[in-house]
């Protein structure tokens, strides 16, 4: 289901304009910032005051109720169930797994190689943010797993005489869009705190069904 | 004595003494009072005869004036100052004013060209611009979508542009430009976009394109003569890049084109350095990767190749060879030469002879480099010239999918672009540096046309077992290949130094610090909080009779990606986790000049 929900938003926006995902972006509710930036996406946690992320240990941002992983924006991310290796919640969206013992599942240190590929180079290391691009451990929780998609997909800028914020659409990048959901579930553990900075100590092996499901999109 | 008089010939040689055709650019950098092209000087020593601001004064300096740019990204650069007009250059959009020195710094024009934002996109590391040269009346600059633009000095009126590469494919520019007798030569950026580099020489007058060198593939096309172009002594021999490389790899090569040129008027040679072979992933692209990472010199009227050094054959850390090539007539051994220092980001400090392209010293600058036990000096070795890697620290040995841990320097080099300065009064070279390391896995990625093609995952962290420090200011011999004294840094130092006839010598902080230190001891004299980090270059001119001191803050480029949220260091633990410095708790975004005086 998850893939096929992927293939066709590729498909959009493969074709769409940023300025179309912009607009489409802006309908997104932001409870943590004023109107001006709301909407901004993953823009809008840095876009005006904040450009640096905040220091290590601040209070935490996600609620955990009766051991459930519940999001700002009220979603309920706690892991439900496997599907070609990688763990989803109850509606079928991709979250992270995380054992007692502080092992990940291995989509979510495929995220975190990924991110530290493709993303790191303006978002800055462990999705921390840099001077001019937000810190998107902060900004997966407030949008949601569509609004994250459409942004990679399709991109997005933020132009003013001061700044121009622009974010690439990685669409048909294969390196990105082929690990969308790990690096989306890697900056949900970050961002929900189970996760440490630098490179995750201690992760589950990579299965079958997950290689399986790499290289039909890698190839394909 | 005898080593300061032969310094002080050599500062002579190349800033004005030599009459050839069109060397406008040659009498206006002659000029003390004046900072004509980016690097100061065709030697690239950023040093200045100015010495009304000495060490001994300079503890009174004071701020004159300020300007803010109205950007705010990272400034790389200086102004320039030619007579009595100061032209200031922004970050992406790539504005230029220029001031009226005579009036407050009244803006006379200012030039503010319409650029698609989607470049920005395609721009790896920020969206900075390492400033505008002058030449023959005009204002060259190259700006990051990759046209060419000749403006009027005295009006801003564009005289003429001209595209010099692609940014549907990743080719975006951040570099200066250098004007030679009736040329101008341009890089470009993209080594993370797999774009094949080359150095391009256009028309000054009217911006035609005169020759261009690729940095990989088909000799013709990189300007090479199998004969005559020399590596270490010996010709280069036919298709030396194409047999380095497997299939077109060489086509989504990389060696791209974004550092600093110099040039050096009598022998009439450019010279440069190449950036990284593209992917990061060393296993996909066997062989030498020639000739990323190569320090090149070539005629400046034609373009054709007189030597070449690989430094880093077969690249596994991104140590890109870009960074500056400064240019000293020193002895070695007792013997007048005419030497190249380049401190390279792969941690190693070279001297060579520019004539010959003969290999001198390669000594790191670093004491934390480890990567590598130092360079093959035996010219009947056969791997003469080439480092020796440790094994341990080979992404390409340890192999794809494995995380190799410990690196020194990281990939941002122990010496990024941030360039060195030299003093013909102390014969030392004062180098910025970073004091970094990293982590380094290597996987597979695909190729797609003006998208990242990185291919490795890095964490980076200050240099284990040291001050704690992600930075160095150093003072370096390099005849001896010795670090003569060296000052612990909080961060990285990302700015340009200036080395004056003051006996001082100047540098910015990440935190925002212009510094000036002895240039025989190290010592610090003067310090100054800015409104921002700094990461741009710190020039002098005169006005009036009087010394300033400028530098443009605003922090920002590979720095600021990386510094902004603090390191780490994963072999330390969770309880070390974000217990390292963040540049954000020190500095905030900003574009200002800040210019600097004597009381009185």
């Amino acid at each position: 289901m998850i893939n096929r929900t992927t293939a066709r938003l590729m498909a959009i926006c493969v074709a769409c304009v940023a300025t179309t995902a912009m607009a489409q972006t802006a309908v997104a509710q932001d409870n943590t910032t004023p109107p001006a930036q709301a909407g901004a996406g993953a823009a809008a946690a840095t876009s005006g005051n904040a450009p640096v992320a905040a220091p290590a240990g601040d209070a935490p941002v996600v609620k955990a109720e009766g051991g459930k992983l519940v999001l700002p924006n009220g979603q309920d991310m706690t892991p439900d169930h496997m599907e070609n290796g990688r763990w989803y919640n109850s509606e079928g969206i991709p979250t992270f797994k995380t054992a007692e013992d502080g092992t990940i599942d291995y989509a979510t240190f495929s995220g975190y190689r990924r991110y530290s590929a493709e993303c790191h180079v303006c978002h800055g290391p462990d999705g921390e943010g840099s001077t001019y691009a937000p810190a998107l451990k902060n900004s997966v929780l407030t949008m949601d797993y569509y609004q994250f998609q459409e942004i990679v997909a399709s991109g997005k800028q933020e132009v003013s005489k001061a700044n121009n914020l622009v974010m690439p659409a990685f669409g048909t990048n294969k390196n990105v869009w082929c690990y969308i959901d790990d690096i989306y579930v890697y900056l949900l553990a970050r961002g929900a705190g189970d996760l440490p900075r630098g490179r995750p100590a201690k992760k589950e092996a990579k299965s079958d069904d997950f290689t399986t499901q790499e290289n039909s999109c890698m190839e394909g | 004595m005898k080593r300061l008089l032969q310094g002080a010939t050599m500062a002579l040689l190349l800033s004005g003494s030599s009459v050839l055709a069109n060397d406008s650019v040659l009498a206006e950098v002659g000029k003390p009072g004046q900072w004509a092209i980016q690097t100061g000087d065709y030697a690239n020593t950023r040093y200045s005869t100015l010495d009304s601001i000495n060490k001994d004064n300079v503890k009174d300096m004071r701020v004159a004036w300020t300007f803010s740019t109205g950007v705010l990204r990272g400034h790389e650069g200086s102004p320039l100052v030619i007579g009595d007009v100061m032209y200031v250059h922004t970050p992406f959009p790539n504005n230029i004013f220029a001031l009226d020195l005579k009036d407050g710094g009244k803006i006379l024009w200012r030039y503010e060209p319409q650029q698609d934002p989607n470049v920005i996109a395609v721009m790896c590391c920020d969206t900075v611009s390492r400033g505008p040269a002058y030449a023959d009346g005009m204002i060259i600059f190259h700006q990051a979508d990759t046209t060419l633009i000749a403006l009027d000095a005295k009006t801003g009126e564009l005289k003429w542009s001209v595209k010099t590469g692609d940014p549907a494919i990743g080719e975006t520019n951040t570099a200066t430009v250098m004007p030679v007798k009736d040329k101008v030569i341009v890089g470009v950026s993209g080594g993370e976009y797999g774009v094949r580099g080359r150095v391009t020489a256009y028309n000054l007058a009217d911006g035609k394109e005169v020759w261009k060198a690729y940095s990989t593939g088909p000799d013709a096309e990189m300007l090479v003569d199998p004969e005559k172009t020399m590596v270490l002594g010996k010709p280069i021999g036919a298709d030396s890049s194409l047999k380095s490389w497997e299939g077109d790899q060489w086509k989504i090569g990389g060696g791209t084109t974004w550092g600093w040129y110099s040039y050096d008027p009598e022998l009439n040679l450019v010279y440069y350095g190449t950036g990284n072979p593209s992917t990061w992933n060393p296993a996909q692209r066997p062989g030498d990767n020639k000739w990323s990472m190569t320090i090149m010199a070539r005629d400046a009227d034609t373009g054709m190749a007189k030597w070449f050094y690989q430094m880093t054959p077969h690249d596994e850390w991104d140590f890109d060879g870009v960074n500056e090539m400064i240019l000293t007539n020193q002895a070695i051994d007792g013997t007048e030469r005419k030497l190249l220092t380049h401190f390279d980001r792969n941690g190693l400090g070279y001297t060579l002879d520019r004539e010959s392209g003969e290999l001198l010293v390669a000594q790191k600058y670093d004491p934390a480099v480890n990567w590598t036990t130092g360079v093959d000096m035996d010219p009947n070795s056969e791997t003469f010239g080439r480092p020796a890697v440790v094994a341990q620290y080979s992404t390409e040995q340890n192999g794809e999918d494995t995380n190799s841990t410990g690196i020194c320097p990281a990939a941002l080099g122990t010496k990024d672009q941030q360039p060195a300065a030299f003093s013909p009064k102390t014969n030392l070279f004062y180098v910025p540096t970073n004091h970094v390391c990293m982590d380094y896995e290597p996987f597979r990625v695909a190729y797609t046309a003006g998208q990242p093609y990185v291919g490795a995952t890095l964490s980076m962290y200050p240099a284990p077992n040291s001050h704690g420090g992600m930075g160095n200011f150093i003072a370096w011999d390099n005849t001896k290949g010795e670090i003569k004294w060296s000052l612990p840094e909080q961060f990285s130092v990302w700015s340009g130094a200036l080395a004056t006839a003051g006996d001082i010598v100047f540098y910015g902080t990440l935190e925002g610090y212009l510094k000036a230190v002895d240039a025989e001891t190290g010592k610090e004299l003067y310090k100054f909080k800015t409104p921002s980090g700094i990461i741009g270059n710190v020039m002098t001119y005169e006005s009036g009779g009087k010394q300033y001191v400028a530098v443009l803050s605003g922090v920002g480029g590979w720095a600021g990606i990386g510094l902004a949220a603090g390191l780490t260091n994963p072999n330390e633990g969770l309880g070390a986790v974000g217990g390292y410095a963040a540049l954000s708790q020190y500095t905030e975004l900003g574009g200002q000049l800040t210019v600097f005086e004597l009381p009185g």
